[in-house]
């Protein structure tokens, strides 16, 4: 693979050119079991290959890419790319810049396993799942039940025009499922340990066999046919405990997109969005209560954003985004952090593998732990509604106006948790939102979710990220029954 | 075995390798090789130029009634065999799946040559990036000051599809798409303008037509609130396109069948729009990016979803028919798609258009909402059909059945059945919008439609 890199370096070595990066993910690994209503749904094992060659001029990026890892491709694809930053550079006015940035030589970053995923036993796998969406099927009402694994596999090599090079081998892993009751269009569903497919971490196959799937599934089930059965969530402003599932999204949507500095300069405006966050506001912007601290941390073990350096070569960094409710820190890439007049990146520039360009991703984006424990979150509620495990998620192009719904949700009157729910929406503004929020859980309810599909870019990239939230509460929260 | 690299001319034989399975395992193979580019702008530049050529093989093995599958980037004929044998692996451990019929023997006649376009497939970098240069330009002189964002798509893709029952079929298409935002991020709140479109073939874009159109929707005044409610409204094309695609996968996607939870499940031959809604799949038309097979080589045709106003029923792929005891209707996506809720969903939709221009909409409505486009749009309810999503890029009160002003945005929460039966009005222009599967659809006037909340801006 160094040969590959050398010679695609080699081929961009132009006139004009005055950056190139080189990365070949081979094998990029995926293998996805799926268990539904008793049959199989998809058990795959996908392989792919590429090298992504991206330049850059005085003016513009090119990138280019091939699943076709020979020299003559190679060379192909990587005078392409220089094709596209010349053409690229024709309408821009002003230079690019990037920041400088120490470089690491012939890094490795691996993944530490107990149980590599990848060498246990696939048929072992399929029992579990099988065992697990039988016993989702309560009842007649579970008209759907579906259990699933997943695992990624990336081994990567990166050089650049700077001399810089590294190599990784990062494996993530997870699994969930999920009963779905009906009733005429009443439609309930159940997820656990997550919805969207469960829950994930680098980390070997042991993760998977602490989610306890089997011996959860009839809960779950239990739960999808009693919310058939609940009364519609009550509908007004009220008191909401949100579970650190739910939060762990909240986190994602309304913060983490929010602090993209790609995002804050408007680089996704035509796709994804913009941001409330303008890009003088670093610093002095309230982003919410005194309570509210926020990290981007790409060193915590078992994140799915943890790695050794991103894909621009620049280590894996702590970085806090949000101090004592106040914005201190975005997510950033070699150009964007240039750009706001930063000396380095934060190190979040990611591709989700060898044939797409790198852009500023989320890592591991943590809502850090306060000091309440569950108990005591619920004792300050006369009257309000905990919720959890997401069900719908929808917010603004600026990240402001958001909505969610959630699977699960219970009444709380006088500090007790009272009956369930059906069809829970909560909604409300960014910074009111953060603001209303008047207690944080301890560490005992924290927990580090992996969200593996976040989807951003053109062409589009998906992206597996981590959040790590308590439980926290929040006043005054526009709540009603979907 | 070493695997040997695939060369230009030694793309492995996918027949030869289903030959070779042993007695009782039979399968089929998709061999997708694709060369195309994205070329991004913001703020005035091209930030983000992407071209890509790949190649991926997926083989799908059947041992009895056990499917699994396994794909690569390899197709010689050494991939092909490390496929087979990988495939073959996980299917002797899969759970049976009792309703699986087997593989397909070649049936139903070819739609012939479909609508291709040569000059888009050998676009060369120059030439792609010169389509967003003229987007620039044009934005450029239509709306000085404001900056302008999107994308143009565009390339070709060859789909192979071979298996044990005969079936050895070929969809070659071309595809261009091109999507455009004008914006005053300066103004406070910040407006902007939106238009896109889609093609077979890149020179039919119409780049300039698409600059001016998104310059003509950001808002010259100030947008002002309006309260959440119910209001008739007026949804431009990709508002449109957006509503049929939800309405496609929660209405007429094979899962949801089977397992009870589609919003159409108990209205199959009844009436859930209007007379004048027709809404088609067909893969095979010159009105949206053609494509003659499906993913399991089952020839794709007109299926129609909404006659008339009458539901119809869902597409199906091999499984799905089995399951369901209806016939194959071409929609089987790749075999390792994600596992999904929906399995198979139309993708190629046409709503048929009626013959009222936008001002004629906007006139039927006399008072309510002008919508550009939605942002974000998820599911709440699939039993209900509900969806909720933010307006975006261009939202405008109707008064007196005209447009009276721009409106700051509003988050919609609705059933796609209501905002269907709602429909009064169909426009008599239509676009291709490309994104997740196409949409040929006009604007069209509705009724009632319901928003929940808004936001600053």
């Amino acid at each position: 693979m160094e040969d590959l890199i050398r010679t695609a370096l080699s081929t961009v070595d132009l006139p004009g050119v005055v950056h190139a990066d080189v990365r070949v993910v081979a094998p990029d690994r995926f293998v996805q079991l799926a268990v539904r209503n008793g049959a199989a749904s998809a058990l795959t094992d996908a392989r792919s290959e590429a090298i992504g060659v991206r330049v850059r001029t005085d003016r513009a990026w090119g990138f280019a890419t091939t699943s076709d890892l020979r020299p003559e491709p190679t060379r192909e694809i990587a005078r392409l790319a220089v094709r596209l930053a010349r053409a690229a550079g024709r309408h821009a006015r002003a230079p690019l810049r990037v920041t400088d940035e120490l470089s690491p030589d012939g890094g490795q970053y691996h993944t530490p396993l107990r149980r590599d995923p990848f060498s246990s036993s696939f048929e072992s796998i399929v029992d579990l799942l099988t065992s697990a969406e039988k016993g989702l099927h309560v009842s007649r009402s579970v008209r759907s039940g579906i259990a699933t694994f997943q695992a990624w596999e990336e081994n990567k090599w990166y050089g650049s025009s700077e001399g810089a090079s590294f190599t990784s081998r990062i494996v993530h892993v997870g699994a969930g499922m999920t009963a779905t009751a009906v009733r005429a269009s009443n439609v309930q569903r159940r997820s656990a340990p997550s919805s969207h497919g469960g829950d994930f971490a680098q980390a070997g196959y042991e993760f998977v066999e602490d989610l306890d799937l089997v011996a959860r599934a009839p809960e779950i089930g239990k739960e999808a046919v009693a919310l058939l059965d609940a009364p519609a969530c009550p509908t007004g402003p009220t008191t909401l405990v949100l579970g650190s599932d739910q939060l762990a999204l909240q986190v994602h949507e309304s913060v983490g997109h929010a602090v993209e500095l790609d995002r804050i300069f408007g680089s996704e405006a035509g796709f994804a969005g913009t941001s409330w966050v303008a890009p003088d506001k670093v610093g002095v912007l309230r982003y919410g209560s005194d309570l509210m601290n926020v990290v981007a941390d790409a060193t915590e073990p078992g994140g799915l954003g943890t790695f050794g350096w991103d894909d621009e070569g620049v280590a894996a960094q702590r970085t806090p985004i949000v101090h004592r409710g106040v914005l201190v820190g975005t997510l950033s890439s070699r150009e964007s952090a240039a750009q706001l007049g930063l000396k380095h990146s934060g190190g979040t520039a990611r591709a989700s593998g060898g044939d797409r360009a790198p852009l500023v991703r989320m890592t591991n984006v943590n809502l850090e732990p306060g000091d309440r424990t569950f108990e005591e979150l619920l004792e300050g509620v006369t009257e309000g509604v905990y919720l959890d495990t997401n069900r719908s998620w929808s917010i603004d192009d600026r990240r402001l106006n958001f909505q969610f719904g959630t699977e699960f949700g219970r009444r709380i009157a006088r500090g007790e948790l009272g009956g369930l729910v059906r069809n829970p929406i909560y909604s409300g503004m960014t910074p009111v939102f953060w603001g209303s929020m008047d207690a944080v859980g301890n560490a005992s309810t924290r927990h580090l979710w992996g969200l593996p599909n976040c989807g951003k870019g053109q062409p589009i990239q998906g992206a597996r990220v981590s959040h790590g939230a308590p439980v926290a509460r929040f006043r005054k929260i526009a709540v009603r029954g979907g | 075995m070493a695997r040997r690299r695939p060369t230009p001319d030694g793309t492995g034989d996918p027949n030869g390798a289903l030959r070779k399975l042993p007695s009782g395992i039979t399968g089929d193979v998709r061999l997708i090789s694709a060369t195309w580019m994205t070329i991004r702008f913001a703020n005035g530049r091209i930030h983000q130029p992407h071209l890509e050529r790949s190649t991926q093989v997926s083989f799908r093995v059947a041992d009895g009634r056990r499917l699994a599958s396994a794909t690569g980037s390899d197709a010689s004929a050494g991939g092909l065999e490390a496929l087979a044998s990988t495939a073959r692996a996980l299917a002797r451990i899969a759970p049976v799946e009792p309703k699986f019929p087997g593989f397909a023997a070649p049936f139903g006649r070819g739609p012939g040559r479909l609508a291709f376009s040569t000059s888009t497939a050998s676009l060369s970098p120059e030439g792609a990036t010169s389509i967003a240069e003229e987007i620039l330009d044009t934005t450029a002189s239509e709306a000085p000051g404001a900056r302008t964002a999107g994308a143009v798509t565009l390339g070709s893709e060859v789909l192979r599809v071979v298996n044990s029952a005969g079936v050895d079929r070929t969809s070659t298409s071309s595809f261009a798409r091109a999507s455009v935002l004008v914006q005053r991020p300066d103004r406070d709140p910040p407006v902007s303008g939106w238009s896109e479109g889609a093609h077979w073939d890149a020179s039919r874009l119409g780049a300039t037509r698409l600059g001016k159109e998104a310059a003509e929707r950001m808002a010259k005044t100030t947008p002002e609130p309006v309260e959440p409610g119910s209001y008739a409204v007026v949804l431009r094309g990709p508002a449109v396109a957006d509503l049929v695609r939800f309405l496609a996968h929660l209405g007429f996607g094979a899962n949801g069948e089977v397992e009870g939870w589609s919003c159409l499940a108990h209205r199959r031959g009844k009436r859930v729009a209007p007379q004048c809604v027709t809404l088609l799949d067909d893969a095979r038309s010159r009105e949206t990016i053609p494509q003659s097979i499906d993913y399991e080589g089952t020839w794709t045709a007109s299926t129609p979803l909404i006659q008339n106003g009458i539901a119809g029923n869902v597409v199906t792929d091999l499984l799905t028919a089995g399951r369901l005891q209806r016939k194959l209707t071409g929609h089987a996506q790749p075999p390792e798609a994600p596992f999904g809720d929906y399995g198979p969903t139309p993708s190629h939709l046409l709503l048929e258009p009626g013959d009222a221009t936008e001002e004629e909409l906007v006139r039927e409505t006399r008072r309510g909402l002008l919508v550009t486009r939605f942002h974000y749009v998820r599911v709440v309810d699939p039993g209900t059909g509900t969806i909720t999503g933010m307006t975006r890029d261009g939202t405008y009160v109707i008064e007196n059945g005209e447009v009276a002003r721009p409106a700051r945005n509003l988050r919609f929460t609705e059933s796609v059945l209501t905002a269907l039966a709602g429909i009064s009005l169909l426009g008599k222009d239509r676009r291709i919008y490309s994104g997740e599967g196409a949409a040929t659809v006009p604007a069209v006037a509705t009724r009632a439609f319901r928003f929940t909340s808004a936001t600053l801006f």
